[in-house]
């Protein structure tokens, strides 16, 4: 959770200046890396420079190309993420809400979530074909665990002071959970959904390379094949975007749903 | 004059640590009560257990002639720690009393509303509780303790988290409040002075098990401002009530250093 130390006079000032010094940075890497690209490597088979990805951006997306691929990434993506952040919620509730439930998941749970489960991918290409549903599978395998982990310790960690002031109104357990629990988890849940988008970004690319027909890891896969650095990074700088602008949203969503985290 | 809240014979174990031997006291309607003592004499625990947040050992608490064991709408509890809901703004704070008891409809709010107003909190009603200082919250805490229209109030030290001129224009307010509405109060401190400024009878507890040592009526006249507190009297009441407890709190000082 975020912590503000400066007062509201200095934080403009300093987002200013931070804000300055970020797009600086970026610009100052893009120009090196153009140099780099052109003047030192200036091989177009080992390294692609950043005006020649834009080119190649620009053409995937007026042939069309690009979007089918995107198109294909991202409801796999989406399927997988949705069904994901559902059952991760319900097992999180039922870990938080029965000794029993946690008892039984707790090992599965902090097992496979330490366990590099992308690695089963092909085996689930095997199982699932080479289509849309092996690569959401390995999207809920990823997502699942932080968002369930999440919800459980959201819950758990839910103030006493906070209860105890329920209870004396008299409050019943289901009362102390949907205007207690349930709220003061939300920003957990959220921090879980976040951390969820990257490594669901990371599932779709890598199930694909291991064998799909369309979607940005294909369009990866493929240029890799042929040298076409470009395309490659075309597609890598998509998914970036993707990563960057999903984040950047869920940020804003918690500052709208979850203020009080913020200081 | 009726009794309100009585007290029988009540004793606490938390384990094999005696907390309280029994306690036997009877409070009036509309009387305003402290309860002071060293750390571990288990003045808490006995706002706790009238309060219906612990469970007696031994003995009973009666409310109008009825025993009591769990919480409920004739007490209200205004906390040590403000305890407010950090996404509800002050007036879904204040509500929270009445919507548990499944009645927060337009006459509540309205009174709810009066009650913000009463405790210094008109034009608050839509902000957060991270928007509010100290001796606001505290506030909110005792408009939310009053929207459920208690007839008794348990207030559990709640302006010890407040600097010392917070604290002493809550106390003002505080007897403004409760001249207005006269409802039976039942206050634990740790501030002498506060106790004496505030109550017609301190009850003064001490330690090792926890017990009632002494009860001392506070023949101040009210209404009380806050120039009395430095009147011989009630100097003289703090002294006596400070006698009756050094010892206690010089042992309790010593242990929680060993």
């Amino acid at each position: 959770m975020a912590m503000e130390t400066q007062t509201h006079g200095g934080i403009l000032q300093a987002l200013r200046r931070h804000r300055l010094a970020g797009t600086v940075s970026v610009i100052a890497g893009l120009v090196l890396w153009e140099f780099v690209s052109r003047v030192i490597v200036a091989n177009p088979l080992f390294l692609a420079a950043p005006t020649q990805i834009a080119a190649a951006i620009l053409a995937l997306g007026a042939s069309g190309e690009l979007w089918r691929h995107i198109g294909v990434s991202a409801i796999e993506f989406a399927l997988g993420y949705a069904i994901a952040c559902v059952l991760g919620i319900l097992a999180g509730l039922a870990m938080a809400n029965s000794a029993v439930a946690k008892r039984a998941m707790q090992p599965w749970v902090s097992g496979l979530y330490a366990t590099p489960t992308i690695a089963l991918a092909p085996l689930f290409i095997l199982w699932f074909g080479i289509g849309v549903w092996s690569k959401v599978v390995v999207v809920i395998l990823l997502v699942f665990f932080p968002v369930a982990i999440n919800t459980e310790a959201g819950l758990r960690t839910t103030s006493e002071r906070l209860i105890e002031m329920l209870r004396s109104f008299g409050a019943t357990e289901r009362q102390i959970f949907f205007k207690v629990s349930l709220p003061s988890a939300v920003p957990f849940i959220l921090a879980g959904l976040k951390l969820g988008i990257g490594r669901g970004l990371i599932g779709v690319v890598v199930a694909e390379l291991f064998g799909s027909r369309a979607g940005l890891g294909r369009l990866i896969a493929a240029s890799a094949d042929s040298f076409n650095m470009p395309e490659l990074f075309a597609g890598v700088v998509v998914l970036a975007i993707a990563g960057i602008l999903m984040t950047a949203g869920f940020t804003w969503l918690e500052g709208r749903l979850v203020p009080w985290t913020r200081d | 004059m009726t009794i309100k809240l009585a007290v029988r014979n009540l004793s606490k174990w938390f384990g094999d640590l005696e907390a309280l031997r029994a306690l036997d006291l009877a409070i009036e309607r509309g009387g305003f009560v402290s309860v002071v003592g060293p750390s571990g004499c288990g003045k808490t625990t006995f706002l706790r257990i009238v309060a219906g947040l612990e469970l007696a050992s031994a003995g009973e608490v009666l409310i109008d002639g009825r025993a009591v064991t769990r919480p409920g709408g004739d007490r209200g509890f205004v906390f040590q720690t403000d305890s407010l809901l950090p996404w509800r703004t002050v007036m879904g704070n204040a509500l929270i009393g009445p919507e548990v008891a499944g009645r927060a409809g337009p006459q509540e709010r309205r009174r709810t509303l009066d009650l913000l107003k009463l405790v210094g909190l008109e034009g608050f009603e839509s902000y957060y509780p991270r928007q509010l200082s100290g001796g606001m919250r505290q506030r909110v805490n005792l408009a939310r303790a009053l929207a459920i229209d208690p007839d008794i109030l348990l207030m559990d030290e709640p302006f010890s988290s407040l600097d010392a001129q917070t604290r002493e224009i809550m106390q003002t307010e505080l007897m403004r409040i409760w001249e207005e509405g006269r409802k039976t109060v039942l206050f634990v401190t740790h501030q002498i002075d506060e106790a004496v400024f505030l109550s017609d009878r301190v009850l003064v507890f001490a330690r090792r098990p926890g017990r009632l040592q002494e009860r001392v009526d506070i023949a101040l006249p009210r209404p009380r401002a806050l120039t009395i507190k430095r009147t011989p009297e009630f100097v003289a009441y703090v002294d006596r009530i400070w006698r009756l407890i050094e010892d206690d709190v010089r042992a309790s000082v010593i242990e929680q250093k060993a």
